[in-house]
């Protein structure tokens, strides 16, 4: 007799925990006034120049949306306006984290993005898998993060370190340069694409003849480039922070050392720095990684191509833009779709929303393409060439053949 | 009137201690805030019982802590230990890093600071050594987020900060603590007095690394995902000794007092007006020194109020 009952007590307690849920459900769904974006910056320190830069691609890029009239909201068929928190870490770690807590535990931000690079990435990934955030990784692309399934980051500007090489790789063994040089910074960044342009080479039966790792914090590459030039390579790749190439191309100008070809990465990235910095001599005949704006995507389905961000920047900053602020209007654009998208305001289906874009959407870096790791496999870089034009440098897209410009100049000409 | 015992407010302020930290979460929700506050109280503190009782100022101090966080995380990772067991092991190996530089004691005031601020860097640069990758994560780092556990952590890391005040305690109300004392003002009549200068200054060294490395080993378990700049950045030492000084070392509470409101302030400009940061902490450093350059703890001490 008692079974009757006891299955009316469970249905009961069954209704009531779906209508509790249904409730809950009913009121996280209610449409906040603003979509509240948290991030970190750097005002100080390693990454002060990056991190800024970035953090003004996101800002120019919600002022556009805030413009007309917020972003686009699928789960509440509706535009809201996007409001940025912004706090400072001063390039520590340490502060770092306590600010992506406060981020989420505080200000309860609707949506967590990272500030620049891996190392300032790293501390944010546990906080965010914690919180069952989706954490927003513009620029952090340290092998180590994705390596293994996760709802909860996805690298969004910048492709995963470990392939970044790969096309350089390519085009030093297509041009039977036998003696390659390595120097790199001890850290996941730059460490990182030297373990694969090595593995890349010894594919193509080229052995390093130099291999070094130095500290992140060097800024004297004297001695270094004199003990390279010892091995005598051909070619001279230097992997590091745009703060390394500076001190590297000092270096090598103050040597007067030369070698048949030169690699180093921000002169893709932050040319008008570099160029301010180590003068436009030190750098002509370089090879880099030229890096959106300064390579062009012509054909988007996701935002404005490469020339138009660049002219609406240019107009409405009076300066042009440069690798980091496309990264963070990318970035943002990369979001507004997302929201645009994903069919409930929850963090697993903007992760699902991610997903679905993925491989189908091209915008102003190139096509986004992420796995389940969350690494960003699309937005891959070729190989440029900054070459003397007039009384500054153009960008020459030299390798892959399909997406060359002109011919590598190599050996490059003594300055 | 009787004496109130010894260990009386020693003992109330390990109470508060406990009481403010296990309270704190449930009125403060970001967590790692405080335990951000607590490793720089527990690191202050283990500062001041090696810089507070023997004049021994380690620059390198940051290098105990590295130690013990990637002992910690690497027990964690090749070993089935529990983590608990792992931040325990992480202070012992601290230790023993304590005991290789022991030798480091043959010099003394800037040589010893520097000379340890050399040794930090040194550990630092094998540690982040990409021939140690297989072992270490080498320039790419540690991921021990499987054990991940902020409340477990943070517990841990409260746990640490009581034995490293508890130990400030015994080296203030002690006579091991006023050996070091009176080592620390000379020398050469302390050891005429019977005091074993080179064993009670070795204690005081271990403890301090211990200490250092048993917050390395908890704050690595609640970081999880970490670079080796992360646990060896000189910021950690340098914060560690001005939140000392702030509050006042050869003193138990003045350290802690120095460390939770430095680093509230810091915090809290860090929230409230990035913009102005280094401008407000620089000007409050270079307040501290002008007018206050024993510490909080000597407008107490002025006053002949016991700071313990």
């Amino acid at each position: 007799m008692r079974r009757p009952f006891q299955r009316a007590w469970t249905a009961c307690a069954a209704g009531l925990l779906a209508s509790g849920l249904a409730l809950s459900a009913a009121a996280a769904q209610t449409a906040p006034s603003e979509i509240k974006i948290g991030t970190l910056y750097a005002s100080s320190g390693a990454f002060a120049v990056p991190s800024q830069s970035q953090l003004q691609g996101l800002k120019y890029w919600a002022a556009g949306v805030n413009r007309s009239g917020g972003v686009f909201v699928k789960a509440f068929d509706k535009k809201i306006p996007v409001k940025i928190v912004a706090y400072d870490d001063q390039s520590s770690t340490a502060t770092a984290t306590t600010l992506y807590s406060q981020l989420v535990t505080q200000d309860h931000v609707n949506i967590l993005m990272a500030d620049f690079g891996s190392v300032l990435t790293s501390v944010a990934i546990p906080i965010a898998a914690e919180h069952h955030m989706l954490l927003i990784d513009p620029t952090g692309s340290g092998a180590n993060f994705f390596t293994r399934k996760t709802n909860y980051l996805a690298d969004i500007s910048i492709p995963t370190s470990a392939v970044w090489p790969r096309v350089l790789g390519d085009f030093i063994l297509a041009h039977k340069i036998k003696r390659v040089a390595i120097i790199y910074d001890s850290n996941d960044f730059d460490a990182s694409q030297a373990t694969t342009l090595k593995a890349t080479l010894e594919k193509g039966g080229v052995k390093p003849v130099y291999d070094h790792g130095v500290p992140t914090s060097e800024s004297n590459y004297t001695v270094l480039i004199h003990t390279i030039a010892a091995s005598h390579p051909d070619a001279v790749v230097e992997f590091g922070y745009a703060l390394n190439d500076i001190a590297f191309f000092h270096a090598l100008s103050g040597s007067g050392l030369h070698f048949k070809m030169t690699f180093s990465i921000f002169p893709g990235q932050l040319l008008a720095l570099l160029e301010k910095n180590v003068g436009t001599k030190a750098l002509a005949y370089t090879f880099t990684y030229p890096v959106p704006p300064l390579v062009v995507y012509d054909k988007t389905n996701l935002g404005p191509n490469t020339g138009t961000f660049v002219k609406a920047w240019t107009a409405a900053t009076k300066s042009a833009p440069n690798a980091l602020d496309t990264a963070g209007f990318n970035t943002g654009l990369i979001m507004q779709h997302m929201l645009g998208t994903a069919p409930t305001f929850t963090q697993l289906a903007f992760h699902q929303a991610l997903i679905d874009m993925s491989g189908k959407t091209t915008t102003l870096l190139g096509e986004f393409k992420i796995n389940e790791n969350g690494a960003q496999l699309g937005e891959q870089l070729p190989v440029a060439q900054v070459v003397p034009e007039g009384k500054g440098l153009k960008f020459v897209i030299v390798y892959p053949p399909n997406k060359a410009t002109g011919k590598a100049i190599y050996p490059a000409p003594r300055n | 009137m009787r004496k109130p015992p010894a260990w009386r407010g020693p003992g109330l302020v390990l109470v508060a201690l406990a009481a403010i930290f296990a309270v704190a979460p449930r009125l403060y929700s970001n967590e790692s805030v405080l335990f951000t506050m607590m490793t720089f109280m527990a690191l202050a503190q283990g500062l001041n019982l090696l810089y507070g009782f023997t004049g021994y100022l380690p620059f390198g101090y940051v290098g105990f802590f590295g130690t013990g966080a990637y002992a910690t995380s690497l027990l964690v990772t090749f070993t089935s230990l529990p983590v608990i067991a792992a931040v325990l092991l992480g202070g012992l190996a601290a230790v023993v890093v304590g005991l290789i530089l022991g030798p480091l004691f043959r010099l003394s005031g800037p040589y010893f600071s520097i000379a340890n601020l050399a040794a930090s860097q040194i550990i630092y640069n094998v540690v982040a050594n990409e021939a140690l990758k297989p072992i270490t994560g080498g320039p790419y780092g540690i991921k021990i987020e499987h054990v991940y556990a902020p409340t477990a952590s943070y517990v841990t890391m409260l746990a640490i900060l009581l034995a490293a005040t508890a130990l400030a305690a015994y080296f203030r109300r002690s006579r091991f603590g006023l050996g070091l004392r009176a080592m620390h003002q000379d020398p050469i009549s302390a050891s005429l007095a019977g005091v074993d200068i080179v064993r009670e200054r070795l204690i005081a060294w271990l403890a301090s690394a211990a200490i250092a490395g048993l917050a390395g080993g908890a704050y690595a378990w609640n970081l999880s995902v970490f670079y080796p700049e992360a646990v060896f950045t000189l910021q950690i030492s340098v914060f560690a000794i001005v939140f000392a000084l702030f509050g006042g070392v050869g003193t138990v509470i003045g350290p802690l007092l120095g460390a939770a409101l430095l680093y509230a302030f810091y915090a809290g400009i860090g929230v409230s007006a990035p913009q102005y940061f280094e401008l407000l902490y620089g000007l409050l450093i270079v307040l501290l020194v002008l007018f206050l350059p024993n510490g909080l703890a000597s407008l107490l001490t002025r006053r002949n109020v016991d700071v313990l």
